[in-house]
């Protein structure tokens, strides 16, 4: 008798335990609601800010020719006046409200997939999250990409094949259209971060993570409407395809007399995979800098 | 009964006092199953669905318009109430796998082959899948007429820029680049040919791009253009000097390109473009192949210019920045020959 009491009161226990723990358990291992209205935080800049800087960046010798031809008049040729700023170096580069929101299977109630709207330029992605393959390599590429996500505890990973090419800082640091991004999502509260890892076998040694990105829940936040008609006539004539020869760039990132605001050495400025590591700023010390003043304008963003 | 009840005697329950704890870790986990709704893991980096080698894949493009990958360069293909349209037919190889392709999209007769290039891997196929077409009569035949009455209707009609028949044909007695049954036999030579077929217009134009024959195909209604090898997204465009291209009628072309193809909002979309090789492009694709290839120009000029030689203009490697992308060592066309290419089509004879 005493047995029977002990058993059912083990099952009432245990019962408890289950609701009490799986009440507990579930954030911890569950999805979580990143839908809403998010505000974007100022956060640390990419870089110094100047123009023509690419230290930091794994670019491939290659990645740093082409960022050494770039030149600012690019934006002005007409076919690139409206060209957006990709959904993932919108994330990073300006600071752009971004409404997230679900659409749901209304039989199973599952998230088939996650859709985000950036104010900037209205660039927007959906994440597929009902385990969907990506298209055929040969289909088209978009400025967003194609993503898959996956929940790995409280943070949605994010798969993001299809991207077309396009700069990863504005000032010709360039990934290629064979990219793969990774994006790290984690909701904190009121707080949404993301961290992205771009991988590129054409103009990067190795990936390239970017963290710094965070925004705050902010349910007034409207957005705006982004139209941008194709320009017919700039500054470039039509045909002309703005760039600098070899050797001749005169962005100031590239001019070993003129000073960042940090006073790094000129070497630096080139980018490359050393100069991704803490390691490297004790070799930074060795190398000489320039003696002027940080020039105008420098620190002017990315 | 009695062996039923010793089973769950007091001392036997001892035994199963786990099992709630059992049944409690057992729900803990299918909740996490149910919440989570996760499937199975991405595979990092995902693998993407590629073209199997001897295969043709069949990808939509809009409208009225698929593309087929796999038989060499690129084919289109635009179907309808009136017909097939194909523009380009890949390798004389692929010929049967490329009409059971353009079955599963179409039952009805092909009609018209529009050929981009004289490139065997674009015409190749002409002479073997033209002969499974047949072209709409424009009154019946009477063969009691003797051969005036006669109509050769049993094939699809193959369009070309004029200077693609001469490359593929030959003068009598000399041996000739294709089979006789897959040349041209609708050739133009204005800047242009003008259809209305499957409920939309056909416009083929003729631009100086990669060699003097070029056509693109543009379906104003599903808003796509073919534009063959004028676009290639593989590698670096095959400038074929000996048939009338140059570099700076690839540069004029691919500024053509730019002008007919219309993006949507914020620069994509829009008008969509079937490469000669590659994936399928919009106007942001050929804007950059544009820019590469109009920087590269400008590259091997500076370098003619300071009186550098061939050698010396390809151990500069002026195309360095995009050799991860486009460069190639082996093959029909590498970087090396590309940059000769260029070379010599800015080298002015001494």
């Amino acid at each position: 008798m005493h047995q029977r009491r002990f058993g059912v009161a083990t099952w009432k226990q245990c019962l408890g335990i289950v609701l009490l723990v799986a009440g507990v358990h579930q954030p911890a291992f569950a999805q979580v609601d990143i839908t809403g209205l998010w505000r974007p935080l100022p956060r640390n800049q990419d870089g110094s800010g100047m123009t023509g800087d690419a230290a930091g960046v794994p670019l491939t010798p290659g990645g740093q020719w082409r960022a050494q031809s770039w030149s600012p008049e690019d934006f002005d040729t007409a076919e690139w006046v409206c060209r957006p700023h990709a959904f993932d170096y919108s994330l990073e580069g300006p600071l752009s409200q971004m409404r997230v929101w679900a659409d749901v299977d209304r039989p199973t109630q599952k998230v088939i997939s996650y859709s985000a709207h950036l104010n900037q330029q209205e660039q927007e992605t959906t994440i597929y999250m009902d385990g969907r393959p990506h298209p055929p390599e040969n289909t088209l590429h978009t400025w967003s990409g194609f993503s898959t996500g996956e929940w790995d505890g409280d943070v949605l990973v994010v798969t993001t094949t299809h991207l077309k090419e396009t700069y990863i800082r504005r000032s010709g640091l360039m990934r290629s259209d064979r990219s793969v991004v990774h994006t790290r999502w984690r909701r904190v509260g009121n707080y949404l971060q993301a961290t992205s890892i771009l991988y590129d076998p054409v103009n990067f040694t190795e990936s390239y993570p970017r963290s710094s990105m965070t925004w705050i829940y902010d349910p007034a936040l409207t957005e705006s409407p982004y139209p941008c008609e194709e320009a017919t006539e700039t500054a470039v004539p039509r045909g002309d395809v703005a760039h600098f020869l070899p050797g001749q760039s005169p962005l100031p990132g590239l001019n070993p007399k003129l000073a960042d605001r940090f006073g790094s050495p000129p070497e630096a400025r080139l980018g490359g995979p050393e100069t991704m590591y803490p390691e490297y700023i004790k070799k930074m010390k060795t190398m000489p800098r320039p003696s002027g003043p940080p020039a105008a304008g420098v620190g002017e963003g990315n | 009964m009695s062996k039923l009840k010793s089973r769950f005697s007091a001392g036997s329950r001892l035994k199963f006092a786990w099992l709630p704890v059992v049944a409690s870790v057992a729900v803990l986990g299918l909740s996490e199953q149910v919440f989570t709704q996760a499937g199975q893991r991405t595979m990092w980096a995902p693998r993407l669905a590629g073209v199997t080698p001897g295969e043709i894949q069949v990808l939509p493009v809009q409208g009225n318009v698929h593309m087929l990958v796999g038989a060499g360069a690129n084919i289109t293909v635009q179907t309808g109430n009136d017909g097939v349209l194909m523009v380009d037919t890949g390798t004389a190889a692929m010929s049967p796998k490329v009409i059971a392709a353009m079955r599963s999209i179409s039952g009805k007769p092909l009609r018209y082959i529009v050929n981009t290039t004289d490139r065997a891997d674009h015409t190749g196929g002409n002479s073997a899948i033209a002969d499974i077409g047949e072209t709409i009569p424009f009154r019946e035949a009477n063969y009691t007429a003797g051969p005036q009455g006669a109509l050769d209707i049993g094939r699809a009609s193959i369009i070309s820029y004029y200077t693609v028949m001469h490359r593929m044909s030959a003068p009598t007695g000399k041996a000739v680049a294709a089979p006789e049954t897959g040349w041209p036999d609708n050739t133009y030579s204005i800047a242009q040919k003008r259809l209305y077929f499957n409920d939309e217009p056909v416009v083929i134009q003729h631009i100086n791009a990669n060699s003097d024959g070029n056509s693109v195909v543009l379906f104003r209604k599903s808003d796509v253009v073919s534009a063959g090898d004028m676009l290639d997204l593989t590698g670096y465009p095959i400038i074929d000097l000996a048939g009338g291209g140059t570099i700076e009628t690839m540069v004029t072309g691919l500024n053509h390109l730019i002008d007919i193809v219309v993006p949507r909002a914020n620069a994509a979309g829009g008008t969509m473009v079937v490469p000669g090789h590659g994936r399928i492009a919009d106007h942001a694709e050929v804007v950059y192949y544009r820019d590469m290839v109009t920087i590269v120009r400008d590259r091997v000029q500076d370098l003619i210019k300071k009186g550098m030689t061939l050698e010396q203009v390809k151990a500069a490697r002026p195309t360095r920045d995009w050799d991860g992308r486009y460069g190639k060592d082996t093959g029909d066309w590498t970087t090396s020959m590309f940059v000769e290419a260029v070379y010599q089509s800015l080298k002015k004879p001494a």
